[in-house]
C-alpha cells in the first residue's frame, strides 16, 4: 500500500513533464454491486484489470436498476461483472440495440438459481413442505411476525427486480387466499437477517432468495417445488413484467448472468474483452468460495487473494501466458 | 513484516487475531440471540400490541375525523388559526395524492417512539441534571447514541427481534432520544438558583421543587427537545423502512432503486409536511409555556 501511494504521488509529479502513463485501457469504473458474489467477482476483476491489463481500475458501489440505468444513459460505470439481466431484459436489449452497451460474456456458467425457499429442517420434519401443495396446506406453521391472525411470505425488498416477479407469483399462486401475506423486507440485509434469524433458532421461513449466495451457503434451504415445470415465455412475457394481470405459476428459470460492459470501453479495451468472455464460475465453486468468504470475514481483497493463490486452475484459463506471468507476479508481491 | 518498525507503521494485530476476535465475538452474539432472543421478543410483544392497535385504529378511522382529532390538537396547543388551517390543508393533500395510508403508519410508528423517548428520556434527564455523576456517564452514551451509524445497531436488532416494527422504533429510539434528554438537563440545570431557594425556604419538598418549579421552569427547553426528538424521529423513517417498516419510508426506498423521481418527492414532501406540523405545534405550545411562566 505504502508502496503504491509513493508511486502514485511520484506519477503526480512527474505527469507535468509527461502526457500520459496509463495504458490505452486507462481509467475503467467497475460496478461493486451490494451483494456478495458481485462484489468478489468486481474485486477479482479489478485486480486482473489492474495487474494484468495495466488499467487503472475503481470500484464504485452499485446495484442492479441504477447501475444498468447509468450505463444505459450515462455510459458509466464501464464495467458490471455480475448482472442479472433478467427483469431489466428491454431497457438493456434497448440498450444493446442504441449500441450504448454489450454482454461481454456469461459470469455463472450454469446461471444463478432463483425460488422460494423453506429451511431443509422443516422439510426433514414434513417432506410435503418441499412442494407448494404442502406449504398451502400448512400455511398456519409460517406465523406473520405482526398479525397472529396471517401466514408471512417474505418477498423481495423493494426496487429489486425480484419484486416484479415475486409479487406476480405471489399472486399467480393465490397464496394470499391461504392466509399469506406478502411482506416487504425493505433491504437486502433485511431479507437476510430475516432468513438469518429464523434459521439460528429454527424457526419456520418462507420466502424469496437466491443462489449462489453466502447465506445459502451457509443455511440448508430447500427449493420449493411448484410442481409447474418452467414455462420460460410466460415468465419472461408476465412473471417479470409489472403491468401483467394474469400471472400463471411457473418455477423460476435458471436466471442468465452475465457481464455487461459499456460500449466505449468494449471499443476500448478488447484485450479485456477476451478476458471477459472467458471469464465465469460454477455455482458450485461460487457457493464455496462465498462459504469461505463468510466463514473468514474476508474482504473483497482477501478473498480476491485467497482465490488467486488457491484456484490457480481456474483463473489461468482465462487469460494468455504473458498476462499469467504478470498476474502471477503481482500474487508474490501482495 | 519484519523489517517494518512500529515507528513507520502503527502496530497492527494480524490478521488471524483481527479474525478470532470478529469470530468470538459474532459467535457470542449469536449464541446470545439464540438463547435469550425468544424472551426479548416476548418481552417487547406488549409495545408491539399497543403499535399494531395504534397502526389500525389510525388507518381505520375515517379521514375527517382523524383530521379533525389533528386540528382540533394543534388548535389547542397553538390557538392559532393560521396553523390549524395548514394542517387541514396538508393532510387533505397528503391524502389526494394517494398517501395516506402511509401517512398514518408512518406518523403512528413516529407518535409512539416519541412518546416513549419521552417517558424513557425526560426522567434520564432530571437525574443528569441532579447528579454531576450521572451526568458524565450519560454523555457519552448519548454522543455515541447520536453519532453511530445506524446500520451498526440494526444487525444485531434484526438478529435479535426479526424485522418490522419493534427493531424499528427501538431504532428511532436510539437515534432521537439523545435532543430530549439534552435539553431537559440544560433546562433545569438553567433555573434559576434563587427561585429555587424562595421555593425551599417557602417549605417544598424536593418532588414539590421539582415538579413545581423546576420543571415547569424547565418547560420552554423540554420542549425545544422534544420537537428535536420529532424531527430526529422523521429523519430515520427511510432507515427504518430498510429493515421492514411500513410508512412512508418504503416508497422512499422504492423510488432511490428505481429512480421514480416524482414518487420519491411525493413520499418526500409527505415527511416533510408531517415534520412541519409536529415541529410547529410544539413550538408555539412551547413559547405559550414559556408567556405563561416567564410572564414575558
Amino acid at each position: 500500500m505504502r508502496k503504491r501511494l509513493t508511486s502514485s504521488l511520484l506519477l503526480a509529479c512527474i505527469s507535468f513533464a509527461m502526457p500520459s502513463v496509463a495504458s490505452e485501457c486507462g481509467k475503467v469504473t467497475i460496478a461493486d454491486m451490494n451483494w456478495n458474489s458481485a462484489s468478489l467477482i468486481a474485486n477479482i476483476d479489478r485486480f486482473i484489470l489492474e495487474h494484468g491489463f495495466g488499467c487503472e481500475a475503481e470500484l464504485v458501489p452499485g446495484d442492479t436498476m441504477p447501475t444498468g440505468a447509468s450505463m444505459i444513459e450515462k455510459g458509466q460505470p464501464d464495467l458490471a461483472p455480475e448482472f442479472w439481466p433478467n427483469a431489466m431484459r428491454e431497457a438493456l436489449d434497448k440498450g444493446v440495440a442504441e449500441g450504448r452497451i454489450r454482454y461481454a460474456g456469461t459470469t455463472l456458467s450454469d446461471g444463478a438459481e432463483e425460488g422460494f425457499w423453506v429451511p431443509a429442517y422443516m422439510v426433514e420434519k414434513d417432506p410435503t413442505l418441499a412442494t407448494l401443495a404442502g406449504i398451502k396446506a400448512n400455511a398456519k406453521l409460517f406465523k406473520h411476525p405482526e398479525d397472529p391472525s396471517k401466514s408471512a411470505f417474505m418477498g423481495c425488498p423493494a426496487g429489486w427486480n425480484c419484486q416484479i416477479s415475486t409479487s406476480q407469483l405471489f399472486n399467480a399462486m393465490k397464496l394470499a387466499d391461504d392466509g399469506f401475506e406478502l411482506i416487504d423486507p425493505g433491504s437486502g440485509a433485511g431479507l437476510a437477517g430475516s432468513l438469518a434469524k429464523a434459521y439460528e433458532r429454527q424457526e419456520a421461513w418462507f420466502g424469496y432468495y437466491w443462489s449462489p449466495t453466502s447465506l445459502l451457503g451457509k443455511y440448508k434451504m430447500v427449493n420449493v417445488d411448484f410442481g409447474s415445470g418452467i414455462d420460460k415465455k410466460h415468465f419472461q412475457e408476465c412473471i417479470t413484467q409489472n403491468d401483467c394481470l394474469t400471472p400463471k405459476i411457473t418455477m423460476y428459470p435458471p436466471s442468465v448472468v452475465d457481464s455487461v460492459v459499456t460500449e466505449d470501453f468494449a471499443k476500448r479495451a478488447p484485450q479485456v474483452m477476451a478476458y471477459l468472455a472467458k471469464r465465469s464460475f460454477t455455482n458450485a465453486q461460487m457457493n464455496i468460495l462465498l462459504a469461505w468468504m463468510e466463514d473468514q470475514q474476508a474482504d473483497g481483497e482477501y478473498t480476491v487473494e485467497h482465490f488467486l493463490n488457491n484456484y490457480e486452475d481456474t483463473w489461468t484459463k482465462w487469460l494468455d501466458e504473458a498476462t499469467i506471468q504478470k498476474i502471477k507476479k503481482a500474487v508474490k508481491e501482495l | 513484516m519484519s523489517d517494518k518498525s512500529w515507528l513507520s507503521e502503527i502496530p497492527q494485530l494480524d490478521r488471524h487475531q483481527l479474525l478470532d476476535l470478529k469470530k468470538t465475538l459474532d459467535g457470542a452474539f449469536r449464541n446470545f440471540s439464540r438463547e435469550y432472543g425468544d424472551n426479548i421478543e416476548a418481552f417487547f410483544d406488549p409495545l408491539l400490541s399497543f403499535l399494531i392497535w395504534f397502526e389500525k385504529l389510525l388507518l381505520s378511522s375515517p379521514w375527517w375525523l382523524v383530521i379533525a382529532a389533528l386540528a382540533t390538537f394543534a388548535y389547542i396547543a397553538s390557538r392559532s388559526w393560521k396553523l390549524t388551517l395548514g394542517i387541514i390543508v396538508a393532510f387533505f393533500l397528503i391524502g389526494f395524492f394517494g398517501m395516506w395510508d402511509d401517512t398514518m403508519r408512518t406518523m403512528s410508528i413516529i407518535l409512539v417512539s416519541t412518546l416513549l423517548s419521552i417517558t424513557l428520556g425526560v426522567p434520564i434527564g432530571v437525574s443528569m441534571a441532579r447528579s454531576n455523576r450521572v451526568q458524565s456517564i450519560v454523555t457519552p452514551i448519548l454522543d455515541v447514541m447520536q453519532t453511530m451509524p445506524a446500520f451498526v445497531y440494526l444487525i444485531p436488532v434484526v438478529m435479535l427481534l426479526g424485522i418490522g416494527k419493534i427493531p424499528g422504533v427501538i431504532a428511532v429510539i436510539i437515534y432521537s432520544i439523545p435532543p430530549v434528554i439534552r435539553l431537559t438537563n440544560l433546562g433545569i440545570r438553567l433555573v434559576d438558583k434563587e427561585v429555587l431557594e424562595a421555593a425551599t425556604a417557602y417549605g417544598a419538598s424536593p418532588m414539590q421543587r421539582l415538579f413545581g418549579v423546576q420543571l415547569p421552569l424547565a418547560m420552554p427547553n423540554i420542549m425545544a427537545g422534544i420537537n428535536q426528538t420529532i424531527m430526529m424521529a422523521l429523519a430515520m423513517v427511510v432507515i427504518a423502512s430498510m429493515i421492514g417498516v411500513k410508512g412512508l419510508g418504503q416508497p422512499v426506498l422504492k423510488s432511490i432503486t428505481n429512480q421514480y423521481f416524482t414518487l420519491g418527492l411525493l413520499n418526500g414532501l409527505a415527511i416533510v409536511a408531517l415534520a412541519i406540523i409536529f415541529d410547529r405545534i410544539s413550538q408555539t405550545y412551547a413559547k405559550r409555556t414559556l408567556q405563561n411562566f416567564g410572564g414575558q
